[in-house]
């Protein structure tokens, strides 16, 4: 009796797809379930210390508010934005739909500082409108519950932006017209016809920014002031000495998670219609001369405000270390922040781990996520719903809960236990992005994959091809996309990942946002900021080659 | 496929370039975990290397409670040699997890019994008096708060700015002896925590950090905060930020500053050069001209120190503190200010 039979399944292939499985789903049970179930498992036991403790229902309280109402105001964002893109012309278009996707090139971390330099109680911008309207007291102040709604809908609307945009790119405007001729007026158009068939788009990406906000750490680690929410509590606890209830308060943060992403399944499930066709493009041009004017200046004053916290952090990484006190800009500007980062050892270390570690992160995530779509999309075997579901979970796992996951698992050398030491090591902070990206990665290779005739594998079997010819010339060649975006997007994440990181570095491996909140502690500003232009910088330029390897393929 | 290669040769070579950067000169790296402050932390760096140019010192700056959390973390593969730098509570904390190295500096017999451990696991470089920070363009030094009943006066509120407790351990010390304090007196915590409930009243904001902190003082959006002297002193010397501070006329926590050698340190002999380094008579003396330190070794000659330190030490009350208490309990009390008082008052 062979392994392979022992495994069951049907046929050879079958049983040969399980066994190339077997790995993958090793690894997974090893770097995902393993981690969480110790989590579990350390929450034993305090659950009741959780329950009584009123910040830590206040805190479950605020993190759901919070992603709810990030979800809310990402839509009231997105939606309109996507359709004045997709649908109309005017003048400033092309401008402003460029400008949509900046949000996407800004760090965690550095987002929120952009918006402390912004539209802190001394931010330019709070300064200028006290000026403008001749206030005695500044005009808002950014802390609480509103300013970390507000920092998510900047950063998260362009989910919804993208999907929604892609969904009308597809939509079929003869429904509309259809609509139209029997009848139907604007707004029964919109809520009959038009919005339903955007269901799937605005309900993922709504999935995504209620994921992200949930899971949101820098916002409120950075402005939250009094407010709690639990990835912060989690760390608060921790550093109280209190492990037993940061894991409670992990478990909380997950299920929670897990519990948002079945309510929209089954929304989304609810509502399901299918556009048929490949859609048109419908735009229309804005003939009436007001409405151009305005649209113009309405497009101007987005793209300002959409591209102000680059330029901020710009600016300020040119601004003298320590010169900048109560004026509104910086008064004494230098190269020496920048010239700083390349020839001080210690503060080029920062990004040289991070580099490396992103890539190191995405290599593995690359390997393992393309043999893993591989065998979902193509394969039929026992265990493919369980591998699917698994390559999924991470998603679903908020940041701070992966990293306090792993903590508990490879923080000592127990073989017997399944436990080998990583925590204080270079390496835990590589692993921690690597499990991160494994949903996106995945997603990304099994999007392309899909769009492949299935037959076209076996047809160069048939004519001869050995399977690992078959795998590079045919199946590969058709992933190449979705490993390009993929890549991208792992890259992009792990280069400026914070809130895992934030849990697990050690003084070897600490990336670029850790050594910027360094500085900001040492209250270098310039410095800080410098950090945070080379992020940016790094980021557009993955964006940048992704592109042209996407356009190579062509 | 030409191109698919070139391409990867170019990320490989970049990959490779990158890696090969970090292959480090041929020192020995020490690591210091210190919430001292870039500037001492790196004077003493330059001075050290100077004199033993075969040591490269590498320092990490962060709260102290942060410290002792990474410390706690890595206990089973230790990252850091040296812990230089947390009011003396969180070493006796550390001490009892058995997380440091014992060892006796020359000048042991030079600090008294309360500023080190009795198994040598920690010794006091550093005596830091909290004391009421102001700002002093806002508010004229007759009028600042003169003690910690006025901090609490409703006149204050939404003026004060903390320093999240959490995170740090000058305010958890601060919050701690308030406690401590109220239990030896009246045989209760009650007392402390309505002082903290007023005071959380007045309270408009816990920042992050220091920085924050600094920075909001000094842009007038609280004006009031408890902080370290001197701390307070090297803003105000060194940075130019216009603050200044009371010393709590009916007595103040004067807190030990320590110092110690991580348990399971793969660079002793490094860890103990430093450590004999950065207390050495000379070290103590710069730290106390340059960034405002107060030096906790007796044997140093008043008179060589600064005149303002001569002159505080003269004003500062230390308030009896019962560390035995606050060792057991700190923790336990903090977690009740979080879930009870934080956002409360």
């Amino acid at each position: 009796m062979t392994i392979a039979s022992w495994l069951g399944g049907r046929s050879r292939a079958e049983r040969l797809a399980t066994l190339a499985a077997l790995p993958l789903l090793l690894i997974l049970a090893w770097t995902v379930i393993y981690p969480n179930v110790s989590v579990i498992a350390g929450s034993f036991g305090h659950w009741k210390e959780f329950a009584e403790s009123p910040s830590d229902v206040e805190a479950l309280k605020n993190s759901i508010i919070i992603a709810v109402a990030s979800v809310v105001a990402s839509l009231a964002i997105g939606v309109p934005l996507a359709f004045l893109l997709t649908r109309f012309d005017f003048p400033g278009r092309t401008l402003l739909r460029a400008a949509a996707l900046l949000p996407a090139a800004l760090p965690p971390l550095v987002g929120v500082i952009s918006f402390l330099f912004l539209y802190g109680d001394t931010g330019v911008i709070t300064r200028v409108t006290q000026i403008v309207l001749g206030l005695k007291e500044v005009p808002w102040h950014l802390n609480g519950i509103g300013a970390i709604i507000f920092i998510h809908a900047y950063t998260m609307y362009v989910y919804v932006y993208l999907f929604v945009s892609a969904g009308l790119e597809r939509y079929e405007s003869s429904l509309d017209e259809a609509a139209i001729g029997l009848g139907a007026g604007t707004f029964r158009r919109l809520t009959r016809v038009t919005l339903p068939l955007l269901t799937p788009a605005i309900a993922g990406s709504a999935l995504l920014v209620f994921m992200s906000a949930l899971g949101s750490f820098s916002a409120p680690y950075v402005f939250g002031g009094g407010i709690r929410v639990l990835s912060t509590q989690i760390l608060n606890s921790k550093l109280n000495d209190a492990i037993g209830l940061a894991y409670v308060e992990t478990t909380v943060l997950a299920i929670s998670a897990v519990a948002g992403l079945m309510l929209f399944r089954w929304l989304e499930g609810k509502r399901l219609y299918v556009a048929p066709g490949k859609g048109g493009a419908s735009r229309q041009p804005v003939r009436s001369r007001s409405a151009r004017i305005g649209l113009a200046c309405a497009a101007g004053l987005i793209v300002l405000v959409l591209v102000l916290p680059h330029l901020m952090i710009v600016l300020v990484s040119f601004a003298k270390d320590g010169a900048w006190t109560t004026q509104m800009l910086p008064p004494e500007y230098t190269t020496h922040n920048y010239a700083g980062l390349f020839t001080t050892n210690q503060l080029w270390t920062p990004i040289r781990n991070s580099i490396v570690m992103s890539v190191l992160a995405t290599a593995a995530d690359l390997v393992f996520c393309v043999a893993g779509a591989y065998l979902i999309v193509t394969r039929k075997f026992s265990g493919r719903k369980l591998l699917e579901t698994l390559v999924a979970l991470p998603w679903a796992i908020p940041g701070t809960a992966v990293a306090l996951g792993l903590l508990a698992t490879f923080n000592t050398n127990d073989l017997a236990a399944g436990k080998i030491l990583l925590v204080g090591t270079f390496w835990i902070l590589p692993l921690a992005y690597f499990v991160r990206n494994i949903p996106l990665v995945s997603q990304a290779v099994e999007g392309s994959l899909r769009q492949m005739d299935l037959s076209l594998e076996s047809a160069a079997r048939g004519l001869g091809a050995s399977w690992w010819m078959a795998v590079r010339r045919v199946v590969l060649p058709a992933a190449r996309p979705g490993i390009v975006a993929g890549a991208l997007l792992a890259c992009v994440t792990a280069v400026g990942e914070f809130v895992a990181s934030i849990v697990l570095y050690t003084h070897g491996n600490r990336p670029i946002s850790i050594e910027i909140l360094a500085q900001l502690r040492s209250y270098a500003f310039g410095t800080a900021s410098a950090y945070s232009a080379l992020l940016i910088g790094l980021v557009l330029i993955m964006a940048l080659t992704a592109r042209i390897a996407e356009s190579r393929m062509k | 496929m030409k191109f698919r290669r070139a391409g990867l040769g170019i990320a490989l070579a970049a990959t490779a370039a990158t890696l090969g950067s970090c292959v480090h000169d041929n020192r020995t790296v020490l690591t210091v975990y210190s919430p001292h402050g870039i500037d001492l932390l790196k004077f003493y760096e330059t001075e050290f290397e100077k004199k033993y140019p075969m040591i490269d010192v590498q320092w990490v700056d962060m709260g102290s409670q942060e410290i002792v959390d990474r410390i706690r973390g890595e206990a089973v593969n230790p990252q850091a040699d040296v812990w230089f730098g947390a009011p003396s509570e969180s070493f006796a904390r550390a001490a009892q997890e058995n997380l440091l190295r014992p060892y006796r500096p020359t000048w042991a017999n030079a600090v008294p019994a309360e500023a080190h451990d009795p198994k040598d696991l920690w010794y006091g470089t550093y005596l830091t008096p909290e004391v009421i920070a102001y700002n002093r363009d806002a508010i004229p030094r007759d009028s600042a708060p003169q003690d910690w009943s006025d901090v609490v006066d409703p006149k204050w509120r939404g003026k004060v700015i903390i320093r999240d407790p959490i995170a740090s351990g000058t305010m958890r010390a601060i919050f701690g002896a308030m406690i401590a304090k109220s239990i030896t007196e009246t045989g209760s915590p009650q007392r402390g925590y309505n002082w903290l409930l007023r005071l959380d009243a007045n309270t408009k904001e816990y920042v992050l950090n220091p920085t924050i902190l600094y920075q909001k003082l000094k842009s007038r959006e609280g004006l009031i905060t408890l902080w370290d002297m001197p701390d307070v002193a090297t803003m105000r010397d060194r940075v130019g930020i216009p603050i200044d501070y009371v010393i709590p006329k009916s007595g103040t926590p004067l807190l030990v500053d320590a110092i110690a050698i991580v348990r399971g340190t793969k660079h002793l002999r490094e860890a103990e050069l430093y450590y004999e380094f950065v207390t050495s008579e000379h070290a103590q003396l710069e730290a106390s001209r340059q960034f405002l330190r107060i030096p906790a070794r007796t044997d140093i000659p008043q008179d060589s120190l600064p005149v303002w330190i001569q002159t505080a030490m003269k004003q500062i009350k230390p308030m009896p503190v019962d560390q035995n208490l606050l060792a057991q309990h700190l923790n336990e009390w903090m977690r009740y200010w979080d879930s009870h008082i934080r956002n409360h008052g």
